[in-house]
């Protein structure tokens, strides 16, 4: 049986295939697509839809259901489940989860919201947290502080890498933070250590977030910060413990969505609803 | 002591430092504050089922009843109104919820206190307002901002504020609030030149209690049958009641809604999850958790809200028809029954709480918190550690009246909403 799972979320949108035909479990993961929202986030699912059947080399008409997640999850009209990137990612970390320790911690850093997800020991959903309503603590923020320092997001993060400070900077508004880096620069401070001071505010607030929902087990981290080497230094260092980067970390919401598609297709099955 | 000092007047505030009410012509927030509420009703309007005579409680919060009687205007759910309709004055409820409003409050006051206090004091700035047509204004202690803002208000009105003790002990404190009481009913008597008569004070207690024993029964109607009626439009037929309606042809109304909420017929099982609502008030036209938690597809079966059924649930008990007995039967209602969270101790409120989950088979709690009001914020600690200790699914929601953050809140509730129904 094959599903899918469509995550519309704020920049990017994603698709995953699953084959429950598989050999292994390694192999369900049949195909992955990715494309930049834009401003027409129905269209764009859309795209990114067909772009992962072509890549399965499937048609719509073989696949048994699709869900759709993330800010976008309403938007489509292709869709037969709608479910919160919450129960996706918590789905997705679980489907594959990284060696070692049990994860109970996931740490999702999108470019709107960061989220962290305290899952107990049969890894259900136990408690989470999420920013409010401001785009600090995100992956929008570093974004708007590499364009402040005119560096691209990988300049960006390469500058953060090098730097060795531990310049002390507030992430609790993305629009004062702006601000703060014009401060910063007035007092010629190196644009490597701005660019530090910004991914330590960052992880300073997932830690906190993580406290609130409460520590345990193995952290995973995931969602499109996760591929932001500075960023999980940060994060790492600043919860001092370490943190696994889920294996295509983008991709573990929309994964999650496939197999909550999967999970409610055959339990309207068992039940003899059409 | 120099002897150009004044005497302050009998009145709570210093004569000597009065200064003009502060005034703004600002026809666009007037505007949008209509467009808001007007949008809320057209959302409503496409419920199923929706009482039929809804329109009236509906006109009541879009035009308050004028007339010839006089108005006092009061903020919360902490003042006996009973002692105003006993004076044949119109009791209305100055909490606003119009978001329209909170910017011009922001200018004028201060952009650090709750939008309630915000878009509330804003009502005054406008000369043609329902607020500025009171008489007489009536304020609590029970939060910072309502303390101060006593004495702005007392430049637009006379104003009396009560003052509500630190503790609900009534051992302790029984005294002093029915002292309080008994001068406010000074303040009032005195300045609507009239007499309060025992006879026409027990007559609204009466009222009072008819409307209580409504809204008990309609509450348990919907526990039994959420489907029968929108917790919005639950409340749109509670707070109009707070706009200086004539509490009888109201009762008359609100008595054709129970009957239509009892013939209700359950077709199907409800599965939705039912939820108890607990936090800060949420006033007529910000519906915007309600908005969420329905559109959500959740119920709320009951609440804790001090603008919701809590706000009329307890009914005035009288044991003695003396003056002061009566004085003391009002201060345990409004103030030593209050789930408000002004009081050192938030055990009436966590009480309650947990009575309701009990009581109703709730599925889980939603805990509304105002940006910028530290009391509940500060509750939803301890809230939140009694809820998980006890296995009580738990959300709290902070947010304020603007709707940036609607899909954000939308997320939070739909994945909590995911959780409860996985609950073993």
């Amino acid at each position: 049986m094959i599903f899918a799972g469509v995550d519309i979320g704020s920049t990017t949108t994603k698709a995953v295939i699953l084959d429950r035909d598989a050999g292994s479990e390694g192999e369900a993961v049949r195909g992955s697509a990715l494309r930049l929202s834009g401003n027409l986030p129905d269209r764009t699912a859309k795209r990114v839809y067909l772009d992962v059947l072509e890549k399965a080399g499937l048609g719509a008409d073989d696949v048994a259901a699709v869900a759709t997640t993330g800010y976008g999850r309403r938007l489509v009209d292709f869709g037969d489940l709608v479910l919160t990137e919450i129960k996706a990612c918590a789905a997705g970390v679980r489907f594959a989860p990284p060696p070692g320790e049990a994860v109970h911690t996931i740490i999702d850093v999108g470019g709107q919201d960061t989220k962290v997800i305290a899952l107990s020991d049969e890894g259900d959903i136990e408690d989470f947290s999420m920013n409010d309503k401001c785009a600090a603590g995100t992956g929008r923020f570093l974004e708007m502080l590499a364009a402040k320092l005119e560096l691209s997001y990988e300049e960006f993060v390469a500058a953060a890498l090098k730097s060795k400070t531990m310049i002390q900077m507030n992430a609790t508004c993305a629009v004062f933070a702006e601000s703060e880096v014009v401060g910063l620069l007035a007092r010629n401070v190196k644009v490597p250590d701005i660019a530090a001071a910004a991914h330590n505010a960052i992880a300073g607030r997932i830690a906190s977030m993580t406290r609130r929902v409460g520590q345990r087990g193995a952290f995973c981290f995931v969602g499109g910060g996760a591929r932001n080497a500075a960023l999980v230094r940060a994060v790492t260092e600043s919860l001092n413990k370490p943190v696994h980067v889920a294996e295509n970390a983008q991709f573990v919401v929309a994964l999650g969505a496939a197999l909550g598609a999967q999970r409610r297709y055959e339990h309207l099955k068992e039940k003899e609803i059409p | 002591m120099t002897d150009d000092r004044v005497a302050p007047e009998a009145g709570q505030f210093d004569q000597r430092y009065r200064v003009d009410p502060h005034r703004v012509d600002d026809p666009g927030a007037r505007k949008r504050s209509r467009f808001v509420a007007q949008q809320q009703r057209e959302l409503q309007a496409e419920f199923a089922p929706r009482p039929a005579n809804i329109a009236f409680f509906e006109d009541l919060l879009e035009n308050p009843p004028t007339g010839d009687a006089p108005r006092v205007g009061y903020f919360c759910s902490m003042i006996p109104v009973e002692l105003v309709h006993a004076l044949g004055a119109r009791a209305v409820r100055l909490g606003c919820g119009n978001p329209a409003l909170v910017q011009p409050g922001e200018e004028v006051l201060s952009g650090e206190i709750c939008p309630l206090a915000k878009a509330s004091f804003a009502a005054f700035l406008d000369e043609e307002s329902l607020a500025n047509s009171c008489d007489l204004l009536v304020v609590p202690t029970s939060c910072d901002a309502k303390r101060k803002l006593g004495e702005v208000l007392a430049d637009y009105k006379p104003t009396f504020m009560l003052n509500l003790p630190p503790e609900q002990d009534a051992r302790r404190y029984g005294r002093f609030s029915a002292g309080e009481i008994s001068r406010l009913a000074g303040f009032l008597t005195g300045h609507l030149g009239k007499r309060l008569s025992t006879r026409r004070l027990l007559e609204a207690i009466d009222l009072g209690r008819e409307r209580s024993a409504f809204v008990r029964r309609l509450q348990a109607l919907r526990a039994e049958k959420p489907a029968a009626l929108s917790v919005r439009d639950f409340f749109v037929v509670i707070q109009s009641s707070f706009t200086g309606a004539d509490l009888a042809p109201w009762l008359a109304e609100a008595k054709k809604v129970l009957d239509e909420v009892e013939r209700f017929e359950v077709s199907r099982r409800r599965l939705r999850p039912r939820l108890v609502l607990t936090g800060a008030p949420i006033l007529w036209p910000n519906f915007k958790p309600l908005n969420l938690i329905e559109e959500s597809g959740a119920d709320v079966v009951a609440d804790t809200l001090c603008s919701g059924a809590q706000s009329c649930f307890d009914p005035v008990v009288i044991d003695e028809r003396g003056r002061k007995a009566l004085m003391r039967a009002l201060a345990q209602r409004y103030v030593f029954a209050s789930p408000c969270p002004c009081f050192i101790s938030q055990a009436t409120r966590l009480s309650r709480v947990l009575d309701l989950v009990g009581e109703l088979g709730a599925d889980g709690v939603v805990s509304y918190g105002l940006r910028l009001c530290q009391l509940f914020d500060m509750e939803a600690y301890r809230l939140s550690r009694i809820m998980r200790a006890r296995r009580i699914p738990f959300l709290n929601l902070r947010t304020d009246y603007s709707l940036e953050d609607t899909e954000q809140l939308r997320v939070r509730l739909e994945a909590f909403l995911e959780t409860v129904g996985e609950m073993p």
